[in-house]
Order: C-alpha cells, then sequence, then structure tokens
C-alpha cells in the first residue's frame, strides 16, 4: 500500500486518503446505516396520506345539511349564492351533523362578514355586487334586507341614504335637517341604476340658495333662516363653495 | 377563515391593495432568503477575484488573493445556515445529501455546494496554505502546533516535486473553480429564473444578472475588508492593488448594471400581462429599496465616484488619501446595493399577488428565527469565521508585502 502511494506526490497521496475515508463514510451511510423505508418515496407517500387521514374532520359537506334544511338547501340550490357551500359561512359543521343539539353551527350576523366578498374593490369583476360598508344602510345588519340562501341582484334603493349614509346622518343633525334632498338636488330615475355614470345636479346659482337666505326671501321654510344682501356677500362665488350644505355653520 | 390566522396577520391585512389570493397576504421567503444568495453571491465574486491573480496573472491584486479566498470560504460557510435555519429543521440538514432528489433544483443545491466546498474551495486553499502550514508547524509549539500539523495532514515534504505539484493543482483547480464559480451563484439565479409562474423572477437573464452582480459584490467586499484590515494590521494600503481592484470592479459594476437595464428594457417593451401591476409595485413599495438604494446609490452613484477618479486621473493621482476615501465610499455603497438587489428580488417577487391586481407587503419581525436580529448575526458571523480562519492561516504577509513582490509562501 505505501509503494503504492509512493508513485503520487506527497500533498496528492494524503489527499487521496482523506477523500476515499470520506467517500468510505458516505457509502456507508447511504448503503448501511439509512434503513431501507427512510429512502423508499413510496413509503414516505404513504406515510404522508396516513398522516393526513389520521387528522380530525371537521366539515361535513352540504350533502350533509340538505339531509335536515331540505327547504334552505333547495332555497340555496336556485339562488346566487350556489356555488358557495353551506360550511363558507356557517363554518364547519361536522360536530352539529353528529349531536344537532349539543352543537350549533355560527350564523355570521356581524356586519363585517359579508363585505368580506361584497365590499367595493376596484379589481372585484365588473357587475359582482359591491357596496360601501361605511355608508350602505349603517349599522343594519346585512340579513335585515338581503337573504343570504337566495340574495336578490340588487334592488334600486328607495332613499338617498341607502348609499349616501354618511351624508344623512350629517344632514339628520344639521340645520337642513327639514330639507328633502330632492330640494336641493335633482335626481334623474337613471342615477339609481347607474350611479356613477348618471349624476344628481347640484344648485348651479347664488340666487338658489337665495331662495331662503337673501334679505328679501319669501320662502315660507325661510322664516328664520340666516339673512345675507346676495349682491354685497360672497362676490362671484356660489354659495357651496364657502358653506356645505349638508352642515352649515350657524354664525348669524 | 381561521380567526387565529386573520389574527396574526392584523397588521398586514390594512396595508393590502387591491386583490389579492388569500395564501399571497404573508410573504413566506422572508428576510433570510434575501440574506441567503447576498452570501452566496460575495463567495462567488470573491472566487472570481482570486482567479484574477492565478488563472489571468494580475499581479497587482495578488495582496488580495489569500484574503478573498479566506472571505470566499467564511462566507460560504454561513451561506447555507441561512437556507436550513429558514427550513425550520436545521437537524434535518443532511438529508437531501443522503436520500438525493434528483428532480429538485433546491435539492440539488446540496451537491452544487458540497462540490464548491469540497473540490475547489478548500482543496484550493489546502494547496496554497500546505508549505506555509508545515513551515509554520516547525516554529510553533501547544495547540497551534497540532492545529497546523493536522491541516496540513501531517505532510512535511517541502521538496521540489511536491511543491512544483501544489503549483500545477492550484492552477487546475482554480481552472476548475470558475465555472463552479459561475455554477453555484449561477444556480441560485436558476432556481428563481426557472419558476414560469413569477413574471417578476422567470428570466433568463436572471441566472447572469446575478453572476455578475455576485461578482460585484465579492470584488467591492474584498477591497473593503483588505482596506478595514490593513491598517489595522500595521501594514500600508497598496494603491496599485486597490485601483487594479476598483478597475475591474469598475467593469463589473457596468456589465452588472448594463445587463439589468436590458431586462428592464425588454420588459417594458414586452409589455405583458404583468407590467401594470409590476410598475405600480416599483414605483410604490420598491421605489426606495429599488429605485433609490439599488439604481441610484447601488450602481450610479458609485459609477460616478469610480469614474471621477479616472476622468481626473491626475488631480486623484496626487491625493492618495482622496482616493481612498472615494474608493472606500464607492464600495460600501456597493455592498448596500447589491444587499438592496437581492431584497428587491426576493421580497418583490412575491409582494404582488399571481392575480395581477393586488399587492401585499412585508412585515419584518425582529426576533425569532426569520427576523431581523439572526438576519444579522448571520451576516455577521462570516466575519467572527474569517477573523478565525485568519488566525490559522493569517493572509497578512501577502497582503503587507505586495509592493516588494514578495509574496512566495513562507518557509520556501
Amino acid at each position: 500500500m505505501g509503494k503504492f502511494f509512493e508513485k503520487f506526490p506527497d500533498p496528492l497521496a494524503r489527499l487521496i486518503v482523506v477523500f476515499l475515508a470520506l467517500f468510505a463514510v458516505g457509502v456507508i451511510v447511504v448503503v448501511v446505516l439509512i434503513p431501507k423505508p427512510m429512502k423508499a418515496v413510496e413509503m414516505q407517500w404513504a406515510d404522508a396520506v396516513k398522516r393526513e387521514q389520521g387528522r380530525p374532520i371537521k366539515y361535513a359537506g352540504f350533502h350533509a345539511c340538505a339531509e335536515c334544511h331540505d327547504k334552505l338547501y333547495e332555497m340555496k340550490k336556485k339562488g346566487y349564492h350556489r356555488d358557495l357551500s353551506c360550511e363558507t359561512c356557517h363554518g364547519p359543521a361536522k360536530a352539529h351533523t353528529e349531536d344537532p343539539d349539543k352543537t350549533k353551527p355560527v350564523t355570521p350576523v356581524e356586519r363585517t362578514f359579508c363585505p368580506q366578498c361584497h365590499a367595493y374593490n376596484p379589481s372585484r369583476p365588473r357587475g359582482f355586487p359591491q357596496i360601501n360598508p361605511v355608508a350602505h344602510n349603517p349599522l343594519k345588519p346585512c340579513a335585515s334586507c338581503h337573504n343570504p340562501h337566495d340574495p336578490k341582484p340588487p334592488t334600486t334603493p328607495k332613499e338617498c341614504s341607502a348609499c349616501h349614509g354618511e351624508i344623512a346622518r350629517m344632514k339628520a343633525v344639521s340645520h337642513h335637517v327639514q330639507l328633502e334632498c330632492t330640494t336641493c338636488h335633482e335626481a334623474p330615475q337613471q342615477h339609481k341604476v347607474s350611479p356613477r355614470a348618471i349624476k344628481p345636479t347640484k344648485p348651479q346659482t347664488r340666487e338658489f340658495c337665495g331662495k331662503c337666505h337673501a334679505k328679501d326671501a319669501k320662502d315660507k321654510l325661510a322664516k328664520n333662516a340666516p339673512k345675507i344682501d346676495l349682491a354685497e356677500h360672497g362676490e362671484k362665488y356660489v354659495c357651496w363653495q364657502c358653506h356645505y350644505p349638508h352642515s352649515p355653520e350657524v354664525e348669524q | 377563515m381561521n380567526p387565529e390566522f386573520i389574527r396574526t396577520l392584523q397588521d398586514l391585512l390594512p396595508q393590502i391593495q387591491g386583490y389579492i389570493y388569500p395564501n399571497e397576504i404573508e410573504i413566506h421567503w422572508g428576510l433570510l432568503i434575501v440574506v441567503y444568495p447576498y452570501i452566496t453571491g460575495v463567495v462567488a465574486g470573491a472566487f472570481i477575484l482570486a482567479s484574477l491573480v492565478k488563472v489571468f496573472n494580475v499581479k497587482e491584486v495578488q495582496p488580495l488573493y489569500r484574503l478573498s479566498l479566506l472571505t470566499a470560504l467564511a462566507y460560504l460557510l454561513v451561506a447555507p445556515m441561512a437556507l436550513v435555519a429558514h427550513l425550520g429543521h436545521p437537524e434535518r440538514f443532511y438529508e437531501i445529501l443522503l436520500t438525493p432528489q434528483t428532480s429538485s433544483a433546491m435539492a440539488m443545491f446540496g451537491f452544487v455546494y458540497a462540490w464548491y466546498l469540497m473540490a475547489v474551495l478548500l482543496l484550493e486553499i489546502w494547496f496554497v496554505h500546505r508549505t506555509d502550514m508545515i513551515a509554520w508547524a516547525e516554529q510553533e509549539t501547544g495547540v497551534m502546533r497540532f492545529v497546523h500539523r493536522t491541516l496540513a495532514l501531517y505532510s512535511r515534504d517541502t521538496g521540489d516535486r511536491s511543491v512544483a505539484f501544489d503549483h500545477k493543482a492550484l492552477k487546475a483547480i482554480t481552472i476548475v473553480g470558475i465555472p463552479s464559480a459561475f455554477l453555484l451563484h449561477g444556480y441560485v439565479g436558476f432556481i428563481f429564473g426557472s419558476i414560469k409562474a413569477n413574471p417578476w423572477w422567470s428570466s433568463v437573464l436572471i441566472p447572469i444578472v446575478f453572476l455578475f452582480s455576485a461578482i460585484v459584490s465579492g470584488i467591492a467586499l474584498v477591497i473593503l475588508l483588505y482596506m478595514v484590515l490593513t491598517p489595522l494590521t500595521g501594514g500600508k494600503i497598496s494603491m496599485r492593488c486597490v485601483d487594479k481592484a476598483v478597475d475591474f470592479l469598475f467593469y463589473a459594476v457596468i456589465v452588472d448594471f448594463s445587463l439589468e437595464l436590458v431586462d428592464f428594457i425588454h420588459r417594458v417593451y414586452q409589455s405583458e400581462e404583468e407590467i401594470k401591476i409590476l410598475s405600480e409595485m416599483v414605483m410604490n413599495k420598491l421605489f426606495a429599496s429599488l429605485v433609490i438604494i439599488q439604481v441610484l446609490l447601488g450602481m450610479l452613484v458609485p459609477l460616478l465616484l469610480i469614474s471621477l477618479t479616472k476622468i481626473f486621473k491626475r488631480r486623484f493621482a496626487l491625493n492618495e488619501d482622496l482616493r481612498k476615501m472615494v474608493y472606500f465610499i464607492a464600495v460600501i455603497l456597493i455592498q448596500m446595493g447589491i444587499f438592496a438587489t437581492r431584497w428587491n428580488v426576493v421580497i418583490g417577487g412575491q409582494m404582488f399577488s399571481k392575480s395581477f391586481r393586488g399587492l401585499t407587503m412585508y412585515k419584518m419581525e425582529f426576533g425569532g428565527i426569520e427576523g431581523l436580529l439572526f438576519a444579522i448575526l448571520l451576516l455577521a458571523l462570516p466575519i467572527m469565521i474569517l477573523a478565525v480562519l485568519a488566525k490559522i492561516l493569517p493572509p497578512w504577509r501577502e497582503m503587507h508585502g505586495a509592493d516588494s513582490g514578495d509574496v512566495e509562501v513562507a518557509g520556501s
């Protein structure tokens, strides 16, 4: 053996020994020490399948719901939520199917739940029903108007406050509380269908506010309204450029 | 969704823009995966600098030779730590070597790494230091004598035949080493470039861009270490050496910059479906790290600084200290820029949704295994390892003795 290594330069001989030793250790570990099952991929996959199977089942699937709640199931099947599973909203219900009285699935009633899908988001597909959760009928639970098992496509809102809730609330505590929205705005019927394309009007002249607030106003409602001289006050500006009409200030 | 999971993402949820898929809220490849290509890049770059001396016979940068080899080794030892720490079960790392999965590019990294460490870097360092270690061991006593003896594999042969073989072997290893260094870092780029589903990564240019940014960061780091360590160990910085190394650094930055520019122009000209969300990401979420740090501070400013020393050559030739300062600032900025490059690739690639309709946000932890503290530790660790290596295999003689041209091994 010593003779064999003498053929090589000294550094090379030493390196050969080191690398052969490393290689031998590697081979021994791989061939002898590692048990076969550890190297067999199929076995590991089988273990993974077993492990997954061993996990507790929490979801029952909608067929299980349909057995008892057949009316709701039939209703949902025809509605817009037909592609949603019951447990999407009600949460895992396996425990409920096993003992219906003991565990009840959740019924989400808070206003943060539906907006997870229906809050306005520019990236959502066009035509998908979306609302602004702050302005859309504030404080009302979604289910008080929409039946979640058969949600109807958006109906035309009856009142302005359905969409403009913030303005409505502000106006309700202002001096303009008694004025209808339509006193100042003309809202074409089409605005309720395509709100962004067809917009309501805004008063464009000083004389409009002057109907109540001019010195010589004759309107009945204007009896106690603050009066100004239109000729002297505000020059060329339209009134709402300085005064916010939904919450006008009180200074006399 | 699981309420507990939602709670952990509470801080992130308000930061999300547009629509993203639920599994994209949290960025899974975090800071550690940023640190990993940065450190690997330094290894490849430092090695390329070392090979300038051995293969391309650039005598001026000889003082950097051993330093760059030791730097490469110190960083290489730390490189996989970021990965195994990120995977969460560091104690299982050896299994990828024992039960190889050849169809997984990531698993094959173990072999690329082992090849580079065992067949290139350790061998080259061993051959460079063999006769030195024999000589040192003869003058020493105690532990250091034992360490040097053992590291020299108890070789005592300093005869002509062995020394001649050392030189031949070194040449051969360095020649094999260059493609290996390219493989090591090109591979890191390949991992990203081959991810078809991610348009920020999926580009054939990515491995090459990674390679050149690696060369840039490696050369810059070795220059920085040389400029800091030489005065600290009582030597004088050889400006001939630094000038030459900065020359190479300058060219490498230009190539790197051009490649990234080509990639950028190509993306903009192609204007595929993802271009909108990518441009929004670059202009908002990545503006500071990409436009300001990576491009402006990390490339354009250093290029300008180094060009200044070239344009006003005569003026700078008179004032060595000024030139040193300009180089010093340039290499530090380049380090910052390359780290930002890694950040932008890794984090940027996960910030936009596969829906191309939304952006998420990266929330960095402070403590914990994925946190800032651990990343800083990983970045500091190679410097500590380098300090130990420099104790065992001191490169100082070579670093100090460049001007006299005396670079032959001690004791021979």
